[in-house]
């Protein structure tokens, strides 16, 4: 396991691309006490900012500290395990294809975005645009899972188009817009247009229920085969999804603006 | 030895399996009874790769905490002499068979093995309305129909298994034979990863290789023939056994061939002689063209 202490918050944004399990093995302390981050324009050694302990060969890396304004923590990262002891800043777990990262705490702007495989969980909030794409992209989060134990931002899901986001708590304006694919499901309440343009996908509503644009039509027949393959997946997370499988859903399709083969499936 | 078992008398001989492809279909419904319409009907016209294309029969009801959308479910095995066959079998048997009936959905049974389609090309029936779900790492393609949707994984998966397994059961006359090869399949249909793909599990037109017509690849076994008792050079039969029904089993592992065989003496011999099941004995060719061997004697002596 490697540790890595934030001794103080950085007064300029630091990135911390490049820090993955994969990355730091076979590196001992003092290899990555040496290892340059950048910093605006310039590219200090980690030992400005980090103590740095390792001990074992573990694929653990430990983040220690207030590291909100640290960004792209787990960026693109393929493998191992990364858990963050505090907050992290934006671009959390973006681009990851496998592994784990766990921050405990809140998210910054474009957590998972364009994340393509493994898991982030995040144990506070997160910022606008999580598991979408990065600006000018136009393809969101592609493969994976992002679960959020607290609220979301606005534009949850902007363009996503391939698997799962769970957000425990309640989701900002515009979520899941623009979405392409993949599931998102809600423990909490949803801010106003909820799946904006989405084109397939699947919204599911466990908490409150929420304001169904004109857009949507109300389905008329069930999908029972699969909600409950995606409810006894859901319901492994416990909490508010829990008794997902026993409950009953409505379904609404949509966006009629973007073809319409996505679903609403708000849970009675 | 006679005694031992009921008076049936176990030929020294032995049952020759051939490996094969196969896979097993899970095809739940909103109740049972249209599972089970829908897994007969996918098994249908299965009954020997000569000339179904595959063999298949129901492997077991499933209960709906088996399954995995929780509805009443059918398992099946499907399996074929290549996997090229066996994926042809797939889309036509689940596409004309259970698309086709009324609420079902289907899913593979099997996870290890090469992935074959399964609800992959189906969903071109949906006419672009199709979609696909992926959960938990598995796609699913949802396909709009008039009571609903149809889900349909997206493969399956092909193993290798065990075709060709069997015992002759040589009884005093018809009754006899059907009552003990009855009781036979009864026993082997509560084993698991075997199937007996013919009639009622049962076949009467036992084959031997060859024929005198050059084009036949096989014809009757008239050794067993009671009808040719006398008229052929060597027949197996006495006046005594006036009646043989065959029994053929398929299994996703020799183990389970074997295992399903030995139900089925055991069952045969539970019928005993004195109620008209007088040998058992099995079918081969020689030993020579099929790479498992089942020796009934070891079969007797494992169990």
């Amino acid at each position: 396991m490697i540790r890595l202490r934030l001794r103080q918050a950085p007064g300029l944004r630091l990135d911390l691309r490049g820090l993955t399990p994969a990355a730091l093995a076979g590196l001992d302390a003092a290899a990555i006490e040496r290892l340059p981050l950048a910093q605006g324009r310039h590219a200090l050694p980690l030992a400005e900012f980090f103590d740095v302990t390792a001990e074992g060969d573990g694929d653990t890396l430990v983040f220690e500290g207030d590291l909100s304004r640290c960004d792209r923590i787990g960026w693109q990262m393929a493998a191992g395990r990364i858990v963050v002891e505090g907050p992290v800043g934006d671009h959390a777990g973006a681009g990851m294809t496998a592994g784990v990262l766990q921050v405990q705490g809140d998210a910054g702007l474009l957590a998972a975005c364009e994340m393509a495989g493994g898991e982030l969980r995040i144990d506070g909030n997160v910022g606008d645009f999580a598991a979408s794409a990065q600006p000018g992209s136009l393809d969101g989060m592609r493969g994976g899972s992002l679960v959020v134990r607290g609220n979301a931002g606005a534009r949850c899901g902007d363009r996503m188009r391939r698997g799962t986001v769970l957000v425990f708590g309640d989701a900002g304006d515009f979520l899941a817009s623009r979405m392409v694919a993949g599931s998102i499901a809600l423990g909490g309440s949803a801010g106003a247009h909820v799946g904006y343009g989405m084109r397939r996908g699947s919204l599911v509503f466990a908490g409150a229920a929420p304001t169904v644009a004109a857009t949507f039509v109300p389905a008329i027949s069930e999908a029972p085969v699969i909600w409950q393959l995606l409810a006894r997946d859901l319901a492994r997370h416990g909490g508010p999804f829990a008794a997902l499988p026993s409950r009953r859903v409505q379904r609404h399709l949509g966006d009629l603006a973007a073809g319409g083969k996505g679903e609403l499936l708000i849970v009675h | 030895m006679n005694d031992a078992h009921n008076s049936v008398v176990i030929d020294d001989t032995f049952a020759e399996a051939f490996p094969m492809k196969a896979t097993r279909l899970l095809i739940t419904a909103h109740n049972i009874t249209w599972a089970r319409h829908a897994a007969v009907s996918a098994t249908g016209f299965a009954t020997s790769v000569i000339a179904c294309g595959c063999e298949a029969g129901i492997e077991r009801e499933l209960s709906p905490d088996e399954t995995p959308d929780g509805r009443p479910g059918v398992s099946v095995l499907l399996f074929s002499m290549s996997g090229k066959e066996l994926i042809k079998q797939i889309e036509r048997r689940v596409g004309q068979c259970v698309l086709t009936c009324p609420t079902t959905a289907v899913f593979a049974g099997i996870s290890d093995g090469e992935a074959v389609p399964l609800g992959k090309n189906l969903r071109f029936f949906g006419d672009g309305w199709q979609t696909s779900k992926v959960i938990a790492g598995v796609r699913y393609w949802r396909v709009p129909v008039m009571d609903g949707e149809f889900v349909a994984q997206e493969t399956t998966a092909v193993t290798k298994a065990v075709g060709g397994g069997n015992l002759l059961l040589l009884a005093r006359d018809t009754d006899a034979a059907l009552a003990v090869a009855e009781a036979a399949v009864a026993a082997m249909q509560r084993l698991r990863n075997v199937i007996m793909p013919f009639p009622g599990g049962v076949v009467r037109s036992g084959s031997k290789v060859g024929s005198k017509y050059p084009a036949l690849m096989a014809s009757t076994n008239d050794a067993f023939c009671p009808g040719l008792y006398g008229l052929v050079a060597k027949s197996e039969l006495t006046p005594e056994t006036r009646c043989v029904m065959e029994i053929v089993i398929d299994g996703l592992t020799e183990a389970d061939v074997a295992a399903a065989m030995r139900a089925g003496l055991a069952a045969g011999i539970a019928f005993g002689a004195a109620r008209g099941l007088l040998r058992i004995s099995a079918g081969n060719y020689g030993g020579k063209l099929g790479p498992y061997l089942f020796h009934l004697h070891k079969l007797m002596e494992a169990a």
